[in-house]
């Protein structure tokens, strides 16, 4: 905070305890929806329009479950009138707040309550639920038309703009939908399958007919000096699924696939895929439509 | 990490408008975790560096030496930093980010800037800018007792002089150094261990000795409950809870459904080996090893809540538990070898060559194993190195590194 912005937060303070209000400044009549991820901030956006005011919690590039929050936009999300977050244990770091918004009786969506959901299916967490239903269009549609009747109730909403932006969007997510079934059918079916340190793909492999092998990346101190034994779990998994791909955050894919070429005679591609944040504009995965067409070309490409 | 306020007035700021519910650019309204760079760009003090999210565990090997000076070693790029000076230490405890050195005057806490946050289906890394966070006074040995959390909760300190004291963690990782509560309590080899809100503590019986342990809430005020523990000797948090090892087995002490729980896992009847005076393994994992004697390795699952004890294949000077699908348990014999040992059958795999013979032979210094899924870590004081192990290659050391003066003290640290 610099000394001038203190220096204003100390008068609007000032203020504030003068009056015994709270901050005016905000409020231009419109409605005010805070969202706790921006995945989801992108999809009320696209639905409410200038209908509402919007406010993300969740900046880019950033991780949805430890992210944190100031105490204004705390206070903002208690003045909210809708309170819209993932749920599904996926906002850890923020739960306390989405309680206590709720005990003051703000009105709140969970993404996670209008949807099927589906259950982790191995490792610690096998048998608990799975927040990342985003990964599967078809469950965005639910979660989409679920955000439509929630925000058309909304004091202050134009509600047929709003009906008619959900429209154009579901019509988009649909699309999106149609589009991912086509370009995932290029992949022969004895070869869908994901490779991957990623844990948020459970959804999509559902949707399309993947198989998700977890596997271990070798990572940095292992790449230092590598042996056999350092890839055998992936090399098992790279050679029983026959992929010439695998998707992993590495931070030395180059050293990965070299050592996997040096140790193991096996080549492979490492392709990382965009996950659970979007990223900020030219960051490759601006807005939701768009994470999930970079990612289902990433995966037809790695696996054609 | 992002807009960290250290000063007193700019708290009192922060307080007054989280009652306001409005205002300019306050600190974050939650202790959790950092979020990514893109949070801490609004931070423009210019004092606080941000927390970044890396791609993967950013491993190091922290280490102390006689002048005290704390040097951290990572082990991606292989790059070596002096993080502190803290005069003369005797012991170290880290809960993969903080280490917590024992001197003259009480507890040094520093931090090393990475770690890695469990959320069980996955985890996620973290840099930040290293630093020394300050000083808990207090006189005697120091046991301390963290959680798997270096960013919430508490991490709880037990001085053999009988205080005992509880560190908000998450002020740690503010850069500050916040006493929940202290408590005077009777002097004795004691601990405090944090379990969610609440925390246990020994308390000595008759003989001087820890005889049980009682069942602290929040505030640190008695509950009421309490737990025989005779001679409580040791304590370590794995992926199911705190534990709390006694003479005759350990009590678990979990949280769940906000309701603390204390279960007790006994010693086989008719064990006659004695219980582990401390534990160790693979952070994020249930089991967890400690020896016996020499010639004897209790292995403590603590998600099946059962002990079983190996015979050694070789004498045994320190040992931990991988607890990977191989089960493999690491042991540092009385030699100074690396000895890699089959968990299930209690075979001998494999051994490295002699890597702290002399620092064992000496009394140089601890040499200290580290485990992650993939590797060993041994320091060897007397011998300037710090030694990476492939334990499942035939326990091939993988790399080895010098250091300029003997690592006396070491702990793992972007765990």
């Amino acid at each position: 905070m610099s000394a001038l912005r203190r220096g204003v937060a100390l008068v609007v303070l000032a203020v504030g305890a003068l009056t015994g209000a709270g901050c005016a400044a905000d409020d231009d009549g419109r409605p005010l929806v805070v969202v706790s991820t921006n995945i989801l901030g992108d999809v009320v956006e696209q639905v409410v329009g200038d209908e509402a005011e919007v406010v993300v919690l969740m900046r880019p590039n950033a991780d949805p479950h430890s992210f944190e929050i100031s105490a204004r936009e705390a206070g903002r999300m208690q003045g909210a009138d809708l309170v819209v977050s993932n749920g599904l244990g996926l906002e850890e770091g923020l739960q306390q707040h989405l309680d206590a918004a709720a005990d003051e009786g703000v009105p709140t969506f969970v993404a996670g309550e209008v949807i099927e959901v589906l259950d982790y299916a191995e490792g610690d967490a096998a048998g608990t639920p799975d927040p990342h239903f985003w990964t599967d269009p078809a469950r965005m549609v639910d979660v989409v038309e679920g955000l439509e009747a929630a925000l058309v109730e909304l004091d202050g909403v134009d509600a047929d703009a709003v009906r008619a932006q959900a429209e154009a969007y579901l019509g988009r997510v649909r699309e999106l939908d149609a589009e991912l079934t086509r370009t995932f059918e290029a992949i022969p079916a004895e070869r869908r399958a994901l490779v991957t340190n990623h844990h948020v793909f459970g959804y999509l492999a559902q949707r399309y007919d993947f198989e998700v092998v977890g596997a271990v990346i070798p990572g940095g101190t292992t790449l230092a000096a590598p042996s056999a034994s350092d890839l055998a779990d992936l090399v098992t998994a790279i050679e029983t699924t026959g992929v010439g791909a695998v998707f992993a955050e590495s931070s030395s894919p180059d050293r990965l696939v070299r050592a996997l070429a040096e140790e193991a005679d096996v080549e492979v591609d490492v392709l990382p895929l965009f996950t659970e944040s979007l990223t900020e504009p030219g960051g490759g995965a601006e807005d939701y439509l768009t994470l999930m067409r970079v990612n289902a070309e990433r995966i037809a490409a790695g696996l054609a | 990490m992002p807009t960290r306020l250290a000063a007193v007035p700019a708290l009192a700021l922060a307080t007054s408008l989280a009652v306001a519910g409005c205002g300019a650019d306050e600190p974050p309204a939650s202790s959790a975790p950092p979020d990514g760079p893109a949070a801490s760009a609004s931070d423009d003090h210019g004092e606080v560096a941000g927390a970044v999210e890396v791609d993967e565990p950013p491993l190091g090997l922290t280490t102390i030496d006689r002048a005290g000076v704390v040097r951290h070693l990572d082990l991606l790029d292989e790059t070596a930093t002096d993080l502190a000076d803290l005069g003369r230490a005797r012991a170290v405890h880290t809960d993969g980010r903080f280490v917590f050195a024992q001197t003259p005057r009480g507890v040094e806490v520093v931090d090393s800037g990475v770690w890695t946050w469990d959320h069980v289906d996955h985890f996620h890394y973290y840099r930040a800018e290293p630093r020394q966070v300050g000083r808990v006074v207090g006189r005697g040995p120091v046991t301390v007792a963290t959680t798997s959390s270096s960013t919430s909760g508490g991490s709880g300190l037990f001085f053999g002089s009988g205080e005992a004291v509880m560190l908000d963690t998450g002020a740690l990782a503010d850069g500050e150094v916040v006493e929940r509560y202290r408590l005077d309590v009777a002097p004795h080899d004691g601990m405090l261990v944090p379990v969610g809100d609440a925390a246990l503590l020994t308390e000595p019986g008759p003989t001087g000795r820890a005889a049980r342990v009682v069942v602290l809430d929040a505030e640190g005020r008695p509950t009421g409950e309490e737990h025989p523990c005779r001679h409580a000797a040791s304590t370590v948090t794995t992926r199911v809870g705190a534990v709390v090892g006694c003479a005759d087995g350990a009590l678990l002490a979990t949280v769940e459904d906000d309701v603390l729980q204390v279960r007790r896992i006994d010693l086989p009847p008719r064990a006659d080996a004695p219980a582990p005076t401390s534990f160790a393994g693979r952070d994020g994992r249930p089991t967890v090893a400690g020896l016996a004697d020499a010639g004897r390795v209790w292995l403590l699952d603590t998600r099946e809540e059962s002990w079983r004890l190996l015979d050694a294949p070789v004498p045994l000077a320190q040992v931990t538990a991988v607890d990977d699908d191989d089960e493999h348990v690491v042991g540092l014999t009385t030699d100074g070898r690396v000895a890699v040992i089959d968990g299930g059958s209690g075979d001998l795999l494999a051994t490295t060559g002699p890597l702290a013979g002399r620092s064992l032979r000496d009394g140089v210094g601890v040499p200290t194993l580290v485990v992650d899924q993939q590797r060993a870590y041994l320091s060897a004081p007397a011998e300037r190195r710090l030694h990476e192990i492939d334990f499942a290659d035939d326990a091939r050391v993988a790399r080895t590194f010098r250091t300029p003066t003997p690592p006396l003290l070491l702990a793992g640290t972007g765990r």
